[in-house]
């Protein structure tokens, strides 16, 4: 019994980061084609979308961050 | 100079046992793999806090920080060699930079140019050292950590079977010690909490300045923005106020955010071509090659993450609302 609890900790704490992966993998996702769509909308403002992609998915992927360490707990 | 040539040979010579000690022979992974089963449901791989080298007094010196004074110095000594003979040009074409300088010059002037197109002219010329600095140290950090060598040295010891493990590598990139990055990132919010006072002055000097500098950073977080009356206003301010207290807590997971991004994919990378070593015993010369080139990728990625964000925090905080009286001279 004890066996069985011990692997669902282990299990819950794999889908705990798990989730917030796939979520920030679609969110990183989402901002890259949007960048890659406003880029080819308007090619002279490449430079602004780019910095503006690169910060948000900096916030968007931080999160997988905060997951593996309160998962750690 | 024969120092840094000192340095260059000594890390050439040490990384040459390496690669007979990486020369991966489907046993060495395989036992390695045996020894990650033996080792219950402790993660074989790297550790995640740098192991301890020797102490100084109280002071305890690990990998990562030799790592760093490293990377410090060599590139103190590359930046003071670059700019050594910068005023010995007398002609004309001799001021033409060329080698060593040309290259700096590249780099910061470029850095400059990027850092003004997104926090403005005015606040470049005052944090460019900062951010600038930031990002060289972080980019050699992380791409110093990829030279072979680094954490593959070091002394350890030999199990029941024979096998040896590695317990103290000598060095270990120096972000992937969540200590160093969480100095970065506090010593950037201290500078962001003194500039933010300093950039709210609105021209005042002294002790009335910076009290008026503490004023304007308050109001910058807690007042009102919009021009609505009567009951409106007195809703806008209770509004505006709960707003104010979201943006703190914000700010206050702000340190602990950049620095876990930076160690959490320095460290996750490490790891990462670990296990692609380990992962299919055949293969294990050729499999970690493409994340490698992806660590080179997400070194630098993650450099420019740091400096933009540190960045847009400074511009966030230091950016001026106009005044109905300023907006008379656009």
């Amino acid at each position: 019994m004890n066996i069985i609890a011990a692997e669902f900790t282990a299990l819950t704490g794999s889908i705990h980061i798990g989730l917030a992966a796939l979520g920030s993998a679609i969110g990183v996702g989402l901002i890259g084609k949007g960048a890659a769509e406003a880029t080819g909308r308007n090619p002279g403002a490449a430079g602004a979308v780019r910095n503006i992609a690169i910060i948000l998915a900096a916030l968007a992927e931080g999160i997988v961050f905060f997951a593996i360490y309160l998962a750690g707990k | 100079m024969r120092f840094f040539a000192l340095i260059v040979a000594a890390f050439a010579i040490l990384s040459l046992p390496l690669t007979a000690n990486e020369a991966p022979t489907a046993e060495h992974a395989t036992a390695h793999a045996a020894a990650a089963h033996d080792g219950g449901h402790e993660e074989h791989g790297l550790p995640n806090a740098a192991p301890v080298l020797f102490k100084i007094g109280p002071l305890p010196v690990n990998s990562s920080m030799i790592i760093t004074w490293v990377v410090a110095l060599l590139l103190i000594g590359l930046a003071r060699r670059a700019t050594k003979n910068i005023r010995a040009s007398k002609d004309a074409a001799a001021i033409v930079p060329c080698g060593a300088q040309n290259f700096w010059e590249f780099l910061v002037e470029g850095l400059h140019n990027f850092l003004g197109e997104i926090i403005g002219h005015h606040l470049v010329k005052k944090t460019f050292w900062f951010f600038a600095t930031i990002f060289i140290f972080i980019l050699a950090t992380n791409w110093f950590g990829l030279l072979p060598g680094v954490g593959t040295i070091g002394t350890g010891h030999v199990d029941a079977k024979g096998l040896f493990h590695l317990d103290h590598p000598f060095l270990r990139g120096g972000n992937a010690d969540l200590n160093m990055t969480a100095a970065m990132a506090l010593t950037f919010f201290a500078y962001w909490l003194v500039l933010a006072v300093m950039e709210n002055r609105h021209g005042k000097t002294g002790a009335e300045g910076v009290l008026t500098g503490i004023w304007g950073v308050l109001k910058h977080l807690f007042a009102p923005k919009g021009k609505e009356t009567g009951f409106m206003k007195w809703f806008m301010i209770v509004i505006f106020f709960a707003v104010g207290i979201l943006e703190l807590i914000s700010i206050a997971f702000r340190p602990v955010s950049l620095s876990f991004r930076l160690y959490g994919n320095v460290f996750a990378g490490e790891n990462i071509l670990e296990s692609m070593q380990n992962i299919v015993p055949a293969l294990a010369p050729i499999l970690p090659i493409p994340f490698y080139f992806l660590e080179l990728l997400v070194g630098l990625v993650q450099a420019l993450v740091f400096m933009l964000l540190t960045s847009v925090f400074t511009l966030l905080i230091c950016e001026h609302e106009e005044e109905p009286g300023e907006k008379a001279h656009h």
